[in-house]
């Protein structure tokens, strides 16, 4: 039977991400955490989970402002895209950030949080 | 087990084509048939690898190219990795000959891009990146290797003029292979006052998107000596995954797949890095080539940027590194960069590299890979006299 933790597993991470959360996996055998989207645990390989949801605040481990940017991002005057670190858990996850004009903006270990996911966009970013 | 060798080799011109994707192809085709001397029917398998052919309304294309060789009968195989489907397709083609099921195969790599114009081909490039967290966001590929740039020099401390001297060296190695895209000799304030692409990536740190096709001819150890024709050995082959999204990763400045695909490689090989005389690597950005020869074990971690601006990776360097001019000036056909490395190699060995030879080399390494690394593959080679 399948898992119904597996089912819509996009569409509920899109909706943690409304309420600025970042929804997660914390396996049971070993506690490892991952981004809701994997189904495995990536160390212990197991499938049982607990679906929680964490703050969407973090700290900015890397970052680029693109001058050149892909179909459907046009419209943004400039932007960053992001990979950050959750506060107090050890998990990455990556977004977009608007109103990013130079490298000065956004200094590493600047903090940031989750706003909302847009259709658009996808995770749309703020910094704090 | 087979010893699987190459038997010939052929190549377009990358650059902008002006042929159909299929007409690019079979040109390469036919280059590595003759350069082999072998007939169509001595092919038992068609391998092809190809991104986008979509683009060209061309998709299915391993049987579009058997039945156009005049062998429809030969079952083909197209293959997809994105940037590295080359090097994976060449793995498959490897296994199958090694494994006995044939002796004799064509590999052949395409790609026809240019013509949908920068913004199409970077949304396009996008999608070869883990869509649902990157590209979707508003990732470009250059955006991706901007980030990971950052990451490694603020780990490394390393800076813009550090990526810029491999670009320089790759374009003056471009420069002496008539076949390359971009023949044209930059200097490091070139690189430096270039437009920003994706900061910190200028848009001489970026390989340009091109077309070409490459195609080699593999065969066991038997067919090969049968044939009469000089040949090489393939010596070892990797391959190796990483996560898909770079956010994924617990280190942003190393390529996990290629770490394990190295590893391999060396150990069917029975070498280290140390016995590796040149090297083919992916620097579809500068960023990339730094991280490659570190991750291969060329240089130790952190190290790489130093030694590049020394002239280690230089033709007449310790480890000469991509003499062909590499991605970044010999072109990227995505489809058939992996294949391109291998043709290089093929060349090198068999005295048809001209000026950009590598002095008295017997073991070369190619290494390859698709989107930010998540899909890797190293071989291994050695010259046969």
């Amino acid at each position: 039977m399948n898992n119904p933790n597996n089912i819509g597993v996009r569409e509920k991470f899109i909706a943690s991400a409304q309420n600025s959360k970042i929804l997660a996996r914390k396996c049971n055998d070993c506690n490892t955490l991952m981004l809701a989207t994997i189904l495995y645990c990536e160390k212990c390989h197991g499938k049982k989970f607990n679906l929680m949801e964490y703050p969407g605040r973090g700290s900015v481990n890397t970052f680029t402002i693109h001058t050149v940017p892909p179909e459907g991002f046009e419209d943004v005057d400039s932007y960053a895209w992001v990979i950050f670190t959750l506060d107090d858990i050890l998990l990455r996850a990556s977004g977009f950030l608007p109103d990013i004009k130079k490298p000065s903006d956004l200094p590493i270990g600047s903090r940031i949080e989750v706003e909302r996911f847009d259709e658009k966009h996808g995770l749309v970013l703020k910094k704090l | 087990m087979e010893n699987v060798c190459i038997l010939g080799a052929g190549s377009t011109n990358y650059g902008k084509l002006n042929e159909s994707i299929i007409e690019i192809a079979l040109s390469a085709s036919v280059d590595a048939i003759e350069s082999a001397g072998i007939s169509p029917s001595d092919i038992k398998a068609g391998y092809i690898s190809n991104v986008f052919g979509v683009a060209d309304k061309q998709v299915h294309i391993a049987p579009v190219i058997m039945s156009n060789l005049g062998i429809s009968h030969v079952p083909g195989l197209t293959i997809e990795s994105a940037c590295g489907s080359g090097s994976v397709m060449f793995r498959e083609a490897f296994a199958n000959i090694r494994a006995g099921f044939y002796d004799c195969v064509l590999a052949l790599g395409v790609e026809k891009i240019t013509h949908t114009g920068t913004t199409q081909s970077t949304t396009l490039f996008s999608y070869c990146s883990d869509f649902f967290y990157e590209g979707g966001n508003g990732a470009s590929f250059p955006g991706l290797f901007a980030s990971i740039a950052r990451a490694y020099m603020t780990k490394y401390k390393a800076d813009e003029e550090d990526l810029a001297h491999v670009a320089v060296k790759n374009h003056e190695n471009g420069l002496l292979n008539p076949k390359a895209h971009v023949r044209k000799k930059i200097t490091v304030e070139d690189v430096l006052n270039s437009p920003v692409v994706a900061s910190p990536l200028k848009l001489y740190d970026c390989c340009p998107f091109s077309d070409g096709a490459s195609a080699v001819i593999l065969c066991n150890e038997n067919f090969a000596k049968k044939s009469g024709k000089p040949y090489i050995q393939v010596i070892g082959s990797g391959r190796g995954g990483s996560p898909a999204a770079v956010q994924g990763r617990t280190d942003i400045s190393t390529i996990p797949g290629t770490v394990i695909a190295a590893d391999q490689a060396y150990k069917m090989a029975g070498i280290s890095a140390h016995d590796v005389d040149f090297a083919e690597v992916h620097d579809c950005f500068t960023i990339a080539e730094i991280i490659d020869v570190e991750d291969l074990g060329f240089f130790q971690k952190g190290k790489a940027a130093r030694e590049i601006r020394e002239g280690a990776t230089s033709r007449k360097g310790k480890i000469p590194i991509n003499p062909s001019g590499g991605l970044k000036s010999k072109g990227h056909p995505i489809g058939a960069t992996g294949i391109g490395q291998i043709v290089e190699v093929f060349e090198q060995f068999s005295g048809q590299a001209g000026e950009r030879t590598i002095k008295n080399a017997e073991i070369a390494l190619t290494h390859n890979f698709g989107a930010t690394g998540a899909s890797a593959a190293v071989h291994i080679f050695k010259k046969v006299d």
